[in-house]
């Protein structure tokens, strides 16, 4: 019911988007060659459904092995600067610096060091998804309220002990809306990668396809790379759910 | 018991607590009263280890006669907020010093088991701090910190989240069960009701630079506690902090 309520708005707007666009398309004449009728985009995406069910699972397997890696990598990352305040205070200011690179723009470096392969990809996923996940981490670490501290340190707790016991779950929501920021970039920074240099993948199908003047596959790609973003994501709301002591304890009783 | 010699805490050049020494004893309950900015809250902080790390401690302590340093297992502290860990359970908070002391978990869940009817927190083992009211949450409190079974308890304010009617019931509650042990507390209140309601002795601190300016025994039975026969210490107190504070 309160799901409900709350898609309710969106999917009004939506149809009204479609509507109209589908409206003015088959009013205006527009060519389908510049601009598809969303029917168009619907038909292309059945007729073409093996060629991009292909494409997509490339594309899926390597967004879903790079960021798998990069919340391992961000993770060890975190958990170094927080036990080393001189690590920190230098990793810091370059990891912020490092954020002013375009790194998409790195892709086609990527592809003429590495090559055609899963590497360049799966490390181009690892650099754009990286950087949000260890700063909502240790930002996370840093909110950790002293009198928590102050009361595990008077129990006689080590350093690692407050960090297991305090830190680490105080850090619980802010990882997850760093995973949440990072796992929208994912699906993106892999079409990137392929849209610099593969065999397969919705990045060369997307390339493909604009080249053959056919912007209703175009359009289809896309529609499917979001509809993965929003798996991706709803994953992640299922985990953050599951993992959730709470919501186990609720869905027990 | 326990015994601070010549304590002076530092914050840069400025000095927040001056040449104080004190003496806990065994089966009493001390109240430190004082104005804000005294430094009652920085001596019990120095006492549990976790001083501000801006602020420089210079002097000793010993525990029967052996000099200690802090933290210290014989000395338990339960700050000025409740700091139930919102992530664990009441049962799980409150066995969260058994098992930093090294204490099995399944045997530190039932120790502290055993614990929750006399605390009025029956049937509530497995709800979050959240879920419990403000005097439960602060029995949960008492709980974590008496369970330890430390010879010193360091209580910096308890009841200052609480309503007054909560306080007042918490107040002869905490006093029963200090009772149950023959410990050394040291209680933190700004209110001088509730030292002398409480205390078997009233410590008064001054500001400016911090330290002890009078020691007040109040040796009367809890029962006897009456407003007139505390009204001569309150108002001999109230002048006191009033001077101090002028």
């Amino acid at each position: 019911m309160t799901s409900a309520r709350y898609l309710f708005p969106a999917l009004v707007l939506l149809t009204a988007f479609l509507a109209t666009w589908e409206g003015y398309v088959a009013l205006s004449d527009a060519s389908p060659l510049v601009l598809p009728a969303p029917s168009d985009v619907l038909n292309g995406l059945w007729v073409e459904r093996h060629a991009i069910a292909r494409h997509t699972s490339a594309t899926l397997g390597v967004a879903v092995v790079g960021f798998s890696l990069s919340v391992v990598f961000a993770f060890v990352v975190s958990v170094i600067l927080h036990f080393s305040g001189w690590l920190r205070r230098g990793m810091m200011p370059l990891l912020v610096a490092s954020q002013t690179v375009p790194i998409v723009a790195l892709a086609p470096l990527m592809v003429l060091w590495f090559g055609f392969g899963l590497l360049p990809k799966v490390l181009l996923v690892i650099l754009v998804t990286f950087f949000p996940m260890v700063v909502s981490l240790t930002t996370g670490y840093a909110s950790l309220p002293r009198a928590f501290r102050d009361q595990l340190v008077s129990m006689g707790a080590t350093r690692w002990m407050v960090f297991r016991r305090a830190t680490l779950p105080s850090a619980r929501a802010q990882f997850f809306s760093g995973l949440r920021i990072s796992a929208t970039y994912a699906i993106v920074a892999t079409i990137f990668a392929e849209y610099a240099g593969a065999r397969r993948g919705l990045g060369i199908y997307i390339l493909a396809a604009k080249n053959n003047f056919r912007a209703d596959l175009v359009l289809s790609a896309v529609l499917v790379s979001a509809c993965l973003t929003l798996a991706l994501l709803a994953a992640i709301y299922g985990i953050e759910r599951m993992t959730s002591r709470r919501y186990r304890r609720e869905t027990d009783a | 018991m326990l015994e601070v010699q010549a304590l002076t805490i530092r914050a840069g050049a400025d000095t927040l607590v001056k040449d104080l020494s004190l003496r806990l004893e065994e089966g009493s309950l001390t109240c430190l009263i004082g104005p804000s900015g005294c430094g009652k809250s920085s001596l019990v902080k120095w006492l549990a280890g976790v001083l501000a790390p801006d602020l420089h401690a210079e002097g000793a302590a010993t525990i029967d006669g052996t000099p200690v340093t802090f933290p210290h297992r014989d000395i338990a502290y339960q700050p000025q907020q409740d700091t139930l860990f919102p992530w664990l359970t009441t049962a799980e908070n409150a066995c969260l010093g058994l098992e930093i002391g090294g204490m099995d978990r399944r045997a530190a869940r039932d120790r502290v088991k055993a614990l929750f009817p006399a605390f009025g927190l029956e049937g509530h083992e497995e709800s979050f701090p959240d879920q419990l009211s403000g005097g439960m949450r602060q029995r949960a409190a008492f709980l974590r910190t008496i369970v330890q079974d430390a010879r010193v308890l360091l209580l910096d304010e308890p009841f200052s989240a609480l309503d007054a009617v909560t306080r007042l019931h918490m107040q002869d509650w905490l006093v029963e069960r200090l009772a149950e042990r023959p410990r050394a507390a040291l209680m933190v209140t700004h209110d001088l009701f509730e030292a002398t309601q409480m205390a078997d002795r009233v410590l008064v601190m001054a500001s400016g630079p911090g330290r002890l300016v009078a020691d007040i025994p109040i040796p009367m039975p809890s029962a006897e506690r009456s407003e007139t026969a505390l009204a001569e210490i309150r108002s001999k107190l109230k002048l006191m902090l009033l001077k101090e504070t002028s």
